[in-house]
């Protein structure tokens, strides 16, 4: 089929110079800036070399930033996938309970990251907060859910979880659905119990949801922001930051726009690096039928 | 043996969708109760209703221009996006050679990069644009942020489209253009469909970028908006639920109208990627 070259152009133009200035340069920007002393709005900076990355790799914040991040990180991927499977099991399905279940399930994740944060802070108040109210029903004592940095960390991964877990159950229950009832049904029929069939057959034959699902919740466990700014806001004393939290107060509170740079880089780079070897291990478990 | 297992199932179901709505319907009874009632009982169904938290709301926090400011953020990034990508998208899903692939390459290499990467450089370069503290400069802010997502959606759809539409219709004499407006734009209705739902999901809750591209001086939104209201709100509570709604109601009015159509929107982008 002939086309004229210059319509082509016209089509593809627009999206992809806004795509270039917004994305691509801001990237190499980001890297560039990561050399430099650059304090946001001074005309003139000098380059740095590698000064920014050595005092990064000697800052303790940085550092219980990297740990506060990764223990989101582990805490919301087991959460999403492992509870997340179960639940797709028993959701997988079309019962009134089921339907209902699954919507009351994803209706969080189209509130707003900010107003989930809200509520839980109300409902995690060591007086009167909801949970320990409910709780208290079962004669346990209130807890003080700011008592310790790892205590309020952990707290913060459940509301990330309670925020997104519906999207992860939806995508695990339409992986589900795609798998023929007759091998299901075959291995009932040679006496697999359903302990042996889930392991032996659902969870295999999940292997493209588990691919998606584990690289989304690494990837967005690692860029943890919304929720601990609102409920913490990093404190104290920085202990609950996360790495996009330290990145941005460095950015826009004191002005460190290079060191800042520096630190939302290494960010980047571990993601990449993480989904590259998640990509690999996925892929060589998925099997055909 | 059977039965218990599924009565067993069926309380589980029953338990974790509590876990889901309580929260919700502790954030709804204690937005229409008053301070001292939402102190003394959180959980029990308001004795009387008042809507006093509401016209506070309204008053304070300019609700009504944050929801404007939104909704026009939303509308317009998102048609921008849906426009330019899937335009964009048309063109690589069906030349041929290795320019068109690597150019998919190229769009697609933005899908991994977290926004706190683009953040900082992007307000530099808005600056020197005299597009920073503006709403069209978060468009475009927008637009190179969730290209690549949009264009994989569209070139995987186009793909399914047969070829020999376009053929038919350049035989008739239509250009390009015509031919992508007319012809292939209807057909990939279920993938725009897909695209509003997840780009305006994530652009009306969006909450970082807002906060330092439109800055004090370029208004606020929803979310932020909300933020520094309640900031300044502390512990009453009756005020923070009441604007916790007030955020809350017209997406989640969209999500329960169109409740199948947000499952079915995720799930096949998801999965067919």
């Amino acid at each position: 089929m002939k086309h004229k070259k210059w319509k082509d152009g016209l089509f593809l133009a627009p999206g992809f110079l806004t795509y270039i200035v917004f994305m691509i340069v801001p990237v190499v920007l980001c890297f560039f800036y990561s050399f430099t002393n650059w304090d946001g709005f001074s005309p003139t900076y000098k380059m740095v070399g590698f000064d920014n990355f050595v005092e990064l790799f000697q800052d303790a914040a940085f550092f219980n930033a990297l740990k506060v991040t990764a223990i989101i990180m582990v805490v919301t991927v087991l959460i999403y996938n492992v509870l997340g499977i179960l639940l797709a099991v028993i959701l997988n399905g079309n019962t009134k309970l089921q339907n209902f279940s699954k919507s009351a399930l994803f209706l969080p994740t189209v509130l707003s990251s900010v107003v989930v944060a809200f509520i839980w802070s109300y409902m995690i108040q060591t007086d009167g907060g909801v949970i320990n109210t409910i709780i208290g029903f079962f004669g346990i004592n209130p807890i003080d859910y700011y008592s310790s940095p790892l205590m309020t960390i952990f707290m913060m991964s459940i509301i990330i979880c309670w925020n997104s877990l519906g999207f992860f159950v939806v995508i695990y229950v339409a992986t589900l659905s795609t798998i023929p009832v007759e091998i299901m049904e075959a291995s009932k029929i040679d006496g697999a119990g359903s302990v042996k069939t889930f392991f032996h057959i659902t969870l295999p034959l999940l292997m493209p949801g588990i691919t998606i699902n584990s690289i989304l919740s690494v990837a967005g466990g690692l860029k943890q922001y919304d929720h601990v700014k609102v409920i913490t806001g990093g404190g104290p004393g920085g202990t609950t930051q996360t790495v996009t939290l330290f990145a941005v107060k460095e950015a826009f509170e004191y002005n460190f726009r290079g060191y800042s740079s520096a630190i939302v880089l290494v960010l980047f780079l571990i993601i990449i690096g993480l989904t590259t070897a998640q990509l690999i291990i996925t892929k060589r478990n998925e099997v055909e039928y | 043996m059977k039965i218990a297992g599924k009565w067993i199932r069926r309380i589980l179901i029953l338990l974790f969708s509590l876990v889901f709505l309580i929260p919700l319907y502790i954030a709804i009874v204690n937005s229409v109760k008053p301070y001292e009632e939402v102190i003394k009982s959180p959980l029990g169904l308001p004795q009387a209703i008042t809507f006093d938290n509401f016209i506070d709301a309204f008053n304070s926090s300019k609700i009504l221009e944050l929801y404007q400011n939104s909704i026009v953020i939303t509308v317009v990034s998102v048609a921008l996006l849906i426009l330019l990508s899937s335009m964009a998208a048309y063109v690589i899903a069906r030349r041929r050679g290795r320019f068109y692939k690597m150019l998919y390459v190229f769009a697609l290499a933005g899908i991994m990069v977290p926004p706190v990467v683009t953040l900082v450089p992007s307000i530099k370069t808005l600056a020197s644009l005299n597009l920073l503290y503006t709403l069209p400069g978060l468009y475009l802010f927008y637009v190179g942020t969730y290209f690549s997502t949009t264009i994989f959606l569209y070139v995987q759809f186009i793909k399914t489209i047969p070829v020999s539409m376009d053929e038919a219709a350049t035989i008739d004499g239509a250009g390009p253009f015509t031919i992508f407006f007319k012809i292939i734009f209807p057909m990939i209705r279920p993938c725009t469909t897909t695209a509003i739902i997840f780009l305006s999901m994530w652009i009306w809750n969006d909450f970082l970028n807002p906060m330092y591209i439109l800055g004090i001086k370029g208004g606020s939104t929803i979310t932020t908006g909300i933020y520094s209201a309640i900031g300044s709100y502390t512990s009453q509570w009756n005020l923070v639920f009441a604007n916790v709604i007030l955020a809350s109601l017209p997406i989640v009015i969209l999500y329960l109208s169109m409740q199948k159509r947000f499952m079915q929107g995720m799930t096949s982008g998801a999965i067919k990627g």
